[in-house]
């Protein structure tokens, strides 16, 4: 049976061209950028590398120093009237809040209070995005450079291609090595193997290459290195403060625990700093830090909320509202278009109920229909999908940032289809199965 | 084989009452082919589409083959008429979509049969029509008496006991109508099917076992 609906599906696809057209044009272009949102989620959002364990790691990028503050402003509004002062009064505003200054942390400070937290694996210190101009055969080229310690790229799982990551060793000692990308590679040496020993010079300092991994970009700034160099090559002497300096710190936690363990054990940690230094030249009161995961960090970017978990929350909700938007809104339309199409076949579905069909067997048939076309368009869907991607990767307009069509997307993409198929096939079956089959057989037809 | 027992028909609109039967108490035995004559609006078609179930009486009782049908609702009633029952149209009603094959398996679809076994009732029921040479075109491709053929195929490819005929020559000139008739009469004395016509050709009607007619919704013949 299920055979014989098929190829009615095909037939009726095939007769009513402009139909068809609209309605697989309405599929495969919203299935389409179904696919091209999902990859671009999944290349920020998802678990690939080097973010294999994005849900392990937490992420802060400053310190801050806050205190309340009181200001009273007094507005004093004098009225002249001929010259002669008639009227004269004061108004008070009074204003309340919290002064706040925040930097990237001191890498000492670091050292003392967050190298030793509980529920943390591992940690690394980082001062991303330092970039460097050479001149590669007189063609400007911009690097830019991590300086981070031994850790930075075991947490973030690149590819090492070739050689090895930076050692404990060579962060103790400053050596001056880096590890560098393959993007980086071709441009300063056109290859990207065989590069072991050879030299960079940034800025009067020579670097030796001591491993190569494999170039991953990505829409967040900041973990897009170019070049990977221990930080105690850095002048850690001209950090600005006590509590101020250039670095970022992403902690790693333990299997056993979750994120929030680690962000009450850095907060735990951030309650020891003292705030009597003579650095704190302002007498703040208060330390803060905004302790994000990736997801939270994603949805930092798209909307800010004070409390980044909440804020993760709601982002989430509002791309889940966008996806449900765009699936809705043609299957809507596709509904409508289906009750005329399905309204001109009213004979038909009085034949099939004269000689035997029940309700449950023409909603089936006009369900497996539905399913067919909306197949059609998926898998036209899947091709648009990547022509854009292969576009958008194409012209750069993301930046860094290359998407990928991953083979999961697709079954996503499916089951989108199924239930586009389903529900626009649904309405108008369930209005048609109830036909009174008199006067469907109304109908003129062959 | 078809027992209507005081079977009246009103249809009711907000402003008008109309009585498209009135009363009709009717016996069809087995076997028997029965026309059914009237002018235009006299319920012979509504007559006809309650014995085929396909439309309730609002008064009365009707019995197919022994079972009283009034309960009958959804799925047993699809069942029922889909075993029983055959029925040809006027304007054929034939599925442009699908192959004259195609058309004619539309009955065997709502059964437990196997797509290979539905293929060969279907060719058997075309052989019966004379349109073996025909399976693989489509209804828009035959002639009149061509479609009207292919609907007689579907009509008896799944055996039924009873065909209920809506003024099967009607859209037909003589030769393809007698061609029509020809095979309802052969179903009839051959397969012992009970047939049911509803028809305007006095021609038509005569070769028919018994005619009854009807006026304004009334058994007046």
């Amino acid at each position: 049976m299920i055979g014989n609906y098929i190829i009615l599906a095909w037939r009726v696809l095939k007769r009513r061209r402009f139909f068809s057209f609209i309605s697989l044009f309405g599929i495969s272009f919203t299935l389409g950028i179904f696919m091209v949102i999902l990859s671009f989620l999944q290349s920020e959002l998802g678990d690939n590398k080097p973010l294999s364990n994005k849900d392990d790691l937490v992420f802060v990028s400053h310190i801050g120093l806050s205190k309340p503050y009181h200001d009273t402003i007094t507005i004093i509004d004098t009225v002249f009237l001929e010259g002669v002062e008639v009227y004269d009064t004061t108004y008070d505003i009074k204003s309340e809040g919290r002064s706040m200054t925040n930097s990237p942390f001191n890498s000492s400070l670091i050292l003392e209070y967050f190298s030793d937290l509980p529920p943390v694996e591992r940690y690394s210190l980082f001062n991303p995005q330092e970039t460097f101009n050479v001149y590669v055969n007189g063609v400007k080229l911009s690097i830019d450079a991590t300086f981070t310690d031994h850790n930075y790229l075991q947490i973030f799982d690149y590819k090492i291609l070739e050689g090895r990551r930076l050692s404990e060793v060579d962060i103790q000692e400053a050596n001056p090595v880096m590890v560098i990308s393959t993007k980086t590679a071709m441009n300063y040496f056109g290859t990207q193997s065989g590069l072991l020993g050879r030299e960079i010079e940034l800025e009067k300092q020579t670097y030796k290459i001591i491993g190569v991994f494999e170039h991953k970009a990505r829409f967040i700034p900041y973990f897009s290195p170019d070049v990977i160099i221990p930080y105690t090559l850095q002048n850690l002497n001209e950090q600005y403060s006590y509590y101020f300096g250039k670095h970022f710190i992403i902690f790693d936690k333990e299997s056993s625990a979750t994120t929030q363990e680690v962000k009450n054990a850095i907060v735990t940690a951030s309650d020891r700093i003292p705030l009597d230094h003579p650095d704190n030249r302002n007498n703040f009161e208060t330390i803060e830090m905004r302790l994000m995961t990736f997801n939270e960090i994603f949805a930092t970017g798209i909307y800010y909320h004070k409390d980044p978990a909440k804020g993760y929350r709601i982002v989430k909700w509002i791309i889940f509202g966008i996806l449900l938007f765009f699936i809705l809104l043609p299957t809507l339309n596709l509904i409508n278009l289906n009750v005329s199409r399905i309204m001109e076949r009213s004979s038909e579905i009085g034949v099939r109920k004269a000689f035997g069909a029940n309700r449950g067997n023409i909603i089936f048939q006009f369900i497996t229909e539905n399913i067919v076309q909306t197949l059609i368009g998926g898998i036209m869907g899947l091709g648009l999908a990547l022509l854009i991607i292969k576009i958008l990767n194409d012209s750069g307009w993301l930046g860094n940032a290359g998407l990928t069509l991953y083979p999961k997307f697709f079954w996503y993409s499916f089951l989108a289809t199924l239930f586009f198929g389903i529900l626009s096939g649904l309405i108008p079956a369930l209005k048609m199965s109830s036909l009174h089959i008199v006067k469907a057989l109304k109908e003129r037809t062959i | 084989m078809i027992e209507l027992d005081k079977v009246s028909k009103v249809y009711t609109t907000k402003t008008i009452e109309t009585t498209a039967l009135n009363d009709i108490s009717l016996n069809v035995a087995k076997g028997e082919f029965l026309s059914i004559m009237g002018p235009s609006g006299c319920g012979k078609s509504t007559l006809l589409n309650i014995m085929g179930l396909l439309d309730a009486p609002s008064n009365g009782q009707v019995k197919i083959d022994g079972q009283n049908i009034s309960n009958y609702l959804g799925k047993p009633m699809a069942k029922f008429r889909n075993e029983k029952l055959g029925f040809i149209f006027q304007s054929f009603h034939l599925i442009a979509d699908l192959s004259v094959i195609d058309n004619v398996e539309v009955p065997l679809l709502y059964r437990k049969i196997s797509g290979k076994e539905r293929k060969e009732m279907a060719s058997r029921a075309l052989d019966a029509v004379g349109l073996s040479n025909r399976k693989k075109h489509f209804p828009s491709q035959l002639s009149g008496g061509q479609k009207q053929r292919v609907a007689i195929a579907r009509a008896i490819v799944g055996e039924p006991k009873i065909i209920l005929a809506d003024e099967p020559t009607g859209n037909l000139d003589s030769v393809m109508g007698d061609e029509v008739l020809d095979i309802l009469k052969y179903l009839n004395e051959k397969e012992d099917t009970t047939i049911v016509m509803v028809t305007h050709d006095e021609r038509m009607a005569s070769k028919t076992d018994r005619l009854i007619r009807l006026y304004d919704g009334s058994q007046v013949a």
